[in-house]
């Protein structure tokens, strides 16, 4: 195995402006903010998202907060490209710091020819590629309270971009116009305070300059909102769940979404009674799903196994995030793989799915309910902090490439037609037809004690060994139904890269950066995880010389389950890891991929 | 007529207590005219919690302890059917306490029986959280469920029943069933079920309870009434029985009525593409 990358110096971006003024127009510029939980790094984030987004520009933003409400340091930064991006850029371009501490953070990341702007209300930084300007001061003795400081640095920022001032004007407006009155008024005349200090400043003015883009035709979301905006559309109706960083806004999302389409979305008073209430709306006829992460999937655990041994079909979304244990709520991690592979006590079948973009999120999710009802088992939806929260520019979600099926599913007039009606009836298709309690002349017992086609509790060893492979029979009789795996890049590679989730955006980059340095790749996005898409990978590796799997925890838990399924291709796979709480950076990855192949 | 799940003969011992609560919920739902198909019992881990196996019902075996968790979730996907849980006090009062405290919070309508026998019997006789001191080596203090229940405030049903009356067992269970089917809110019976075999109490118990509709100032309109007149039958030794709490004007209930609300609840509701094309294109049209 090779060891975890560490952060290399290589600069990706093609486009560097030259010291001095009037450089040539960035087109993939970062701009960093951070300060201390409640400085408004987020606002600025947002503020700036929205002008790139109006210049046509692709846009992703990433945040690093820590768990409490709140104080602390805590960063945002937002990304914008003429080209679709899927993660963080690897060097700062601008720093927008608040406090000294951001600054100590910030610089680390700047690319040389970055710059600083900074609040120097209580501090002065000796750095000669910086400029402070005391907003805070400057916004509190003009409109008596200091928390418009914010502002007024997106006004400073909007400066050294050399923004059109009608659009940045403009942005305020469209993000202020819900509060109105003063919130409005005060930030407007903020924005004027830090532009005209900026323009008043020797040398500020127009130091960079952003390329104008053509993606206008794009959304701007996230992956739990795309999970939640799925499971609406793919017929989603009951969701129960418990708050949990960073899942808990799929909760939130539901709490809009649901209600008007006749949905309901209960926040339960722990992970065992969401796990619950879902299995029970389940057996009752719904299409349900609860999201969580880690310690709550712990907990959900007797659960979820109910769920297996019973056959009712539930829809677990995990936001995967930094672990064992409380772990880094907020930090980004892929070790819950082999815990969802082997979760629970006993054997039961289940499947995992490994969205990696928005659009995965969404069509994937609604993609799980179809898998539940037609296998009447578990789903896991595995996500990762970055695809959960991040938000990025995507294309539409669209509604036609949602199908709805419910599998076996009884309705009342083809009970009619049965002569008995046998909850776990033994059927060719391995699948066993599933009247609701409610229909008319129909009952069963449902059960995940071992049972018989009537759901009677049985010990009959024959039927056991039946019904345990009817059971285990789902993960190789739904293989080709389960979601397929996309390739990148010239299918002449001899390097092969594998990854999931949040690392389809790092991988993409890395594959660019590659190329340009004659290095050809070819990147396998897993969509299933568990059955492992063997009848996918064995033809990808057989295509390959060497296959990096790239994935975020420290025992290379995918590649572990390659090695296990695929024990014949086991020479050609090499482990990058990363585990650190933070994301890959394509030009990581380039330095590994160059250095291990 | 398509042929069902047959009910299988009961797990339990001859005499068991669990018997009488069997025969009650066959009578109380006939009562109240309750259709097999509509009728949703949960049933916990252990003796009483395999009730759902021996009757011609919806029967969902749920985990130790969830029992509540997943009544409600039926209940709430589809408002339409009749839910009653049944379990035992280990299931109910120990793994289960923290759903039970809350299904008071929620006060949905569904019905949950808890056949309280103080002990473990299916493990074969181990403390329970309302076993006497000195049973089986129990130090800790028995739990009062009833007690616990009037504490929360809801315009709930609260009853204690006793499985050597199922006269009035039958009765009391009637009445919960017709509560939550007219959507007034949670229903609680803990039913006194002896476990023949390893607390054998139907002789002690006999003697024991009594029922407060008896005693002068009965008014289970009044929380604070019925709580002291707990507290004076257990102070002179009795245990009490009775309906606990009964809203002077029944509610609405707290979970279906305000979340569902008239519609076919979740299990029900359309989820046809194009159906729903409408109210889907505006949610996709927000995200600008």
């Amino acid at each position: 195995m090779t060891t975890p990358a560490t952060q290399t110096g290589v600069h990706p971006e093609s486009t560097v402006p030259t010291a001095g003024r009037r450089a040539a127009p960035l087109a993939d510029v970062s701009v960093m903010i951070g300060g201390q939980g409640g400085d408004g790094t987020l606002t600025v984030s947002d503020l700036l998202g929205r002008y790139f987004r109006k210049r046509g520009l692709y846009v992703y933003t990433s945040r690093n907060v820590l768990s409490r409400i709140r104080g602390g340091h805590a960063d945002a930064s937002v990304r914008a490209s003429r080209e679709p991006i899927a993660a963080v850029k690897s060097t700062v371009d601008v720093l927008l710091a608040f406090d000294q501490e951001a600054v100590a953070i910030g610089a680390h990341e700047l690319a040389p020819h970055g710059y600083i702007l900074y609040d120097s209300t209580t501090f002065k930084s000796e750095l000669p590629n910086a400029t402070g300007f005391p907003f805070a001061t400057l916004v509190g003795s003009q409109l008596g309270q200091p928390i418009f400081k914010n502002t007024a640095a997106y006004g400073a920022l909007s400066v050294i971009f050399g923004f059109d001032p009608t659009e940045t004007r403009g942005v305020i407006e469209e993000r202020f116009k819900r509060r109105g009155g003063e919130a409005l008024e005060k930030n407007l005349k903020a924005l004027e305070i830090g532009r005209r200090a900026a323009l008043e400043a020797d040398g500020l003015a127009d130091r960079f300059s952003v390329a104008d883009g053509n993606a206008h035709d794009q959304i701007m979301t996230t992956g739990n909102q795309a999970v939640a905006l799925g499971f609406v559309v793919g017929g989603g109706r009951f969701f129960a769940g418990y708050p949990i960083t960073p899942a808990t806004e799929v909760m939130e999302y539901l709490q809009r979404y649901l209600p008007p389409v006749g949905g309901v979305v209960r926040q339960a008073e722990d992970e065992l009674a969401a796990v619950n209430m879902i299995l029970g709306a389940a057996y009752a006829g719904a299409r349900v799903m609860t999201s969580t992460s880690g310690p709550g999937l712990s907990l959900m655990t007797e659960g979820i196994g109910q769920a297996g041994a019973a056959e009712i079909p539930i829809v677990v979304a995990d936001c995967a995030r930094v672990g064992p244990s409380t772990g880094q709520p907020t930090r980004h991690e892929q070790s819950d793989l082999s815990h969802l592979a082997n979760l629970g006590h006993g054997e039961y079948p289940r499947f995992i799915l490994a969205p990696g973009t928005p659009v995965d999120c969404f069509e994937m999710t609604a993609e799980a309910l179809n898998l539940a009802e037609r296998w009447r088992l578990p789903v896991f939806l595995l996500l990762d902090q970055a695809l959960c929260q991040n938000t990025v520019t995507s294309p539409r979600f669209d509604l036609a490439a949602v199908k709805i099926d419910r599998g076996e599913r009884l309705a009342p007039a083809d009970v009619q037609r049965l002569e008995q009606y046998k909850a776990y009836a033994f059927t060719d298709s391995g699948r066993s037809p599933y009247a609701p309690p409610g229909t008319p002349g129909v009952w069963a017992e449902i059960t995940g004690n071992e049972h018989d086609e009537w759901g009677h509790v049985s010990v009959n060893p024959a039927n056991r060994e039946r019904m345990m492979q009817k059971r285990m029979e789902k993960m190789v009789r739904a293989r080709e139904e389960l979601p397929a795996g996309r390739c990148f890049g010239p299918a002449s590679a001899r390097i092969g890269l594998i990854g999931f989730g949040s690392t389809y955006g790092p991988i993409r980059e890395a594959q660019a950066l590659l190329a340009e340095r004659g290095t050809a790749t070819r990147f396998y996005q897993a969509r299933t995880l568990f059955p492992v898409p063997t009848h996918e990978l064995d033809p990808f590796l057989r295509s390959v010389d060497v296959a990096f799997v790239i994935e975020h925890n420290y025992t290379g838990q995918f590649a572990r389950l390659l090695r296990e399924t695929m024990p014949d291709l086991h020479g050609k796979l090499k482990s990058v890891r990363k585990y650190d709480g933070a994301n890959f950076r394509a030009p990581q990855l380039v330095a590994e991929i160059a250095g291990g192949a | 007529m398509v042929q069902s799940a047959k009910p299988v003969p009961p797990i339990w011992c001859p005499g068991c207590g669990d018997f009488g609560v069997l025969a009650a919920v066959k009578k109380a739902a006939l009562e109240q005219k309750v259709a097999p198909h509509d009728l949703v019992l949960v049933g916990g881990i252990g003796c009483s919690g395999s009730i759902h196996n021996f009757l011609e019902v919806n029967g969902i075996h749920a985990l130790h302890g969830r029992l509540l968790a997943q009544a409600i979730g039926v209940k709430l996907a589809n408002p339409a059917l009749t839910v009653i849980a049944a379990g035992g006090d280990g299931d109910g009062y120990a793994i289960g306490m923290g759903h039970f405290l809350h299904a008071f919070k929620k006060n949905a309508s569904i019905v949950y029986l808890v056949m309280n026998n103080e002990t473990y019997g299916l493990t074969k006789g181990q403390p329970s959280p309302t076993s006497q001191v000195g049973f089986e080596g129990n130090i800790e203090q028995p739990f009062d469920a009833i007690l616990t229940a009037l504490s929360i405030p809801a315009p709930n049903f609260i009853a204690r029943t006793f499985s050597g009356d199922p006269k009035t067992m039958t009765a009391v269970l009637s009445e919960a069933i017709r509560f939550t089917r007219e959507g007034h809110g949670f229903a609680f019976i803990e039913d006194l079920s002896p476990c023949v075999t390893y607390n054998d109490t139907y002789k002690l118990w006999r003697e024991k309870v009594q029922d407060l509709s008896k005693l002068p100032g009965y008014d289970p309109t009044d929380r604070a009434t019925m709580f002291r007149l707990c507290l004076e039958a257990q102070a002179a030794g009795r245990i009490p029985i009775g309906v606990m709490h009964r809203p002077a004007q029944p509610g609405r209930d707290g979970l279906e009525t305000k979340v569902v609300g008239s519609g076919p609840g979740p299990a029900r509701a359309e989820m046809d593409l194009t159906a729903n094309a409408a109210a889907y294109q505006k949610l996709l049209a927000a995200l600008g």
